[in-house]
């Protein structure tokens, strides 16, 4: 029975990064903006969370700078993509490089040390625990948001089609923007939970591609925060599997492997068609 | 816009990149200029140094290349990375069993690579054209694949016996790519990749293929009621696409390491992002280009050891120029 435990703890602590991400994916898709840039959100918000945490010897602090970098981060992506015209794939892809530059750089300014931080006020067991109900209960409220309010009704139209939005008299750039930034910050609160909840500290690729399975948890949710969520669950118990049955002779690469082939198998429409948001990617630009 | 001001646009990311640069050479302590001095020094400071920013200039140009071909014909090959790891790691453990007469290791490494990096990148072509999935997804999850792959079978199956690390056995000499510059580690493989860019230059411009590939960039729906198949197209380009960032894996291999290496890419399919949109996606300008990235890259470990600066200054400087570039301006 308390292995059974120990499996489920595991399982939602290797979760919870992921649904963040996962969340904030879904936010900005579902507003029209692919974000490729989540893996660099969780970097930055892991690392900016551990610089603060470390010079205010205060884990709040750090949680809440690990979300505004996070946020930060994909408000520029927002900003680009609504105002510059710029494509959000290839602005994505910079900003992933940007944030693991911004960390490798950061660790040896700040701390001297490259490769890792030293160990720094963390959130503790309390804290974790708290940060995994977050995550479950966000996955609530943006299910919540964006099917049941005014503002989900305008998020999603926007993914769908920008220009019955602007017809409305709203403005679809400053809503991408604002699910871009509702987003990073979502995203960079799972870097929080890397850095101040699992480990205590800031190595360099810490977030080992987790932004990635995030995507692939959005389109195995079929760009839903409910699917996505269960997605981001299905994967955190494999991860947790691998702890688990470490020694059974699978090797660990197959099972690390297996949320990247599920999302392809999901582009590939097995198990239904995975349909984006219509005008997902779509760029908007000033003088649209 | 007019041309004179895209012109001066273009002109302001660099300059920009460099304020920026010493903006956080400052921050670190260092003096920007006697920072930027050790880089050009390192870069460039004598054959050595010039041999070793021609090796990353080659690293860089095969990758590039590949993500400028996808980027014509309109497509997103963010996977050169995980392309160029298959290429490599096939290349190696061919390399690494090779029996067969010394004339025809290097053709068969190489191939090998260029088929590795070449189905790598057929896979995500059959989910983009095939099952119109995304191939920007579809390449993100095949290049994390790839690591995981080469990280099995580099540490499990091909290891070197009693090797340290994850890296296959040593290739044959008769495998290695004959040295230009003697002293350094650059191969022939540079000549190769600039073969490589007259030919895709060539072919873009004069052949059918090629302007099917643009046509199909430029205005896919157009392209396709004139009767190109489109499908075919995404297939096939990034099939291609693949198999030069496969065949850059097996250079790095063949020409540099002499095995493969898990670690033998500091992420050299994402900086080539960056060197292609420099490159204005043009094959000829994206050579120039690389040489510029590949002089950061080769100058930034000088930079670290005389000036204390950081080497990964480099990857901001990449990540803000692939950023910057981002607008939607190629497509041609």
């Amino acid at each position: 029975m308390s292995g059974a435990l120990a499996f489920v703890t595991l399982a939602l602590v290797k979760s919870a990064p992921l649904i963040f991400a996962a969340l904030a994916g879904v936010l900005c898709e579902r507003a029209g903006i692919v974000n490729i840039a989540l893996e660099g959100a969780l970097t930055v918000g892991a690392f900016a969370a551990v610089v603060v945490a470390s010079a205010t010897g205060n884990p709040s602090f750090g949680l809440a700078a690990g979300v505004a970098a996070g946020a930060l981060l994909c408000i520029v992506l927002g900003i680009a993509a609504t105002r510059f015209g710029i494509d959000q794939i290839v602005a994505g892809t910079g900003l992933n490089v940007l944030a693991a530059g911004i960390a490798a750089y950061g660790l040896v300014v700040v701390f001297g040390s490259p490769g890792a931080s030293p160990e720094v006020p963390a959130l503790g067991t309390p804290g974790e625990i708290g940060l995994v109900v977050t995550a479950l209960a966000c996955a609530g409220l943006a299910h919540l948001g964006l099917q049941r309010t005014v503002w989900g009704l305008r998020l999603r139209a926007c993914g769908e089609n920008p220009r019955a939005v602007a017809a409305a008299g709203l403005d679809p750039r400053r809503i991408r923007v604002i699910a871009t930034a509702v987003g990073g910050g979502l995203a960079g609160l799972g870097g929080v939970f890397l850095a101040l909840g699992e480990l205590d500290i800031f190595s360099d690729g810490m977030t080992a591609g987790r932004g990635y399975i995030a995507l692939a948890a959005v389109i195995f949710g079929r760009w839903t925060p409910l699917g996505a969520t269960g997605a981001a669950l299905g994967f955190g118990a494999l991860s947790a599997l691998q702890y688990s049955f470490g020694r059974t002779g699978i090797p660990s690469e197959l099972t690390a492997s297996l949320p990247y082939v599920a999302a392809l198998a999901a582009l590939a429409g097995l198990g239904g068609r995975a349909r984006a948001p219509e005008a997902d990617g779509v760029p908007l630009s000033n003088d649209w | 816009m007019s041309g004179i001001a895209t012109r001066a646009k273009v002109a302001f990311v660099p300059l920009a990149l460099i304020v920026i640069a010493a903006l956080a050479m400052l921050l670190a302590g260092a003096n920007p200029i006697v920072a930027f001095a050790a880089l050009l020094r390192g870069g460039l400071g004598g054959p050595h140094q010039i041999g070793e920013t021609l090796v990353q200039t080659t690293a860089l140009l095969f990758p590039a290349l590949a993500v400028a071909l996808a980027l014509r014909a309109g497509l997103f090959n963010i996977g050169a990375e995980g392309q160029l790891v298959i290429g490599g790691l096939a290349a190696g453990a061919l390399g690494a069993a090779y029996v067969g007469p010394g004339y025809l290791a290097i053709p068969l490494v190489l191939g090998a690579g260029a088929l590795g990096g070449g189905a790598w990148g057929a896979l995500a072509g059959l989910i983009k054209a095939r099952f119109g999935g995304s191939e920007v997804i579809a390449t993100l999850m095949l290049n994390v694949i790839a690591g995981l792959l080469a990280n099995y079978l580099a540490v499990g199956i091909f290891a070197a016996p009693g090797g340290e690390g994850a890296e296959t056995a040593s290739l044959p000499p008769a495998a290695w790519l004959p040295v230009l510059l003697p002293g350094t580690r650059l191969s022939v493989a540079i000549l190769l990749a600039l073969a490589l860019a007259v030919v895709m230059r060539v072919g873009l411009a004069r052949t059918v293929f090629g302007y099917a590939l643009r046509a199909t960039g430029s205005a896919p729906e157009a392209a396709a009621r004139a009767g190109i198949d489109v499908h075919r197209i995404a297939f096939v380009t990034l099939t291609l696409s693949g198999a030069i960032a496969g065949l850059g894996g097996a250079t790095i291999v063949a020409g540099v390491l002499h095995r493969f290496n898990t670690a033998l890419s500091p992420g050299y399919g994402f900086i080539a992002i960056a060197v292609a949109l420099v490159g204005a996606l043009d094959p000829l300008k994206i050579c120039v280009a690389a040489f510029a990235f590949g002089l950061l890259q080769s100058g930034s470990l000088a930079m670290q050891s005389l000036a204390h600066v950081p080497k990964d200054l480099v990857t901001i400087v990449e990540g803000l120029a692939i950023v910057a570039l981002a607008a939607r301006r190629y497509a041609a």
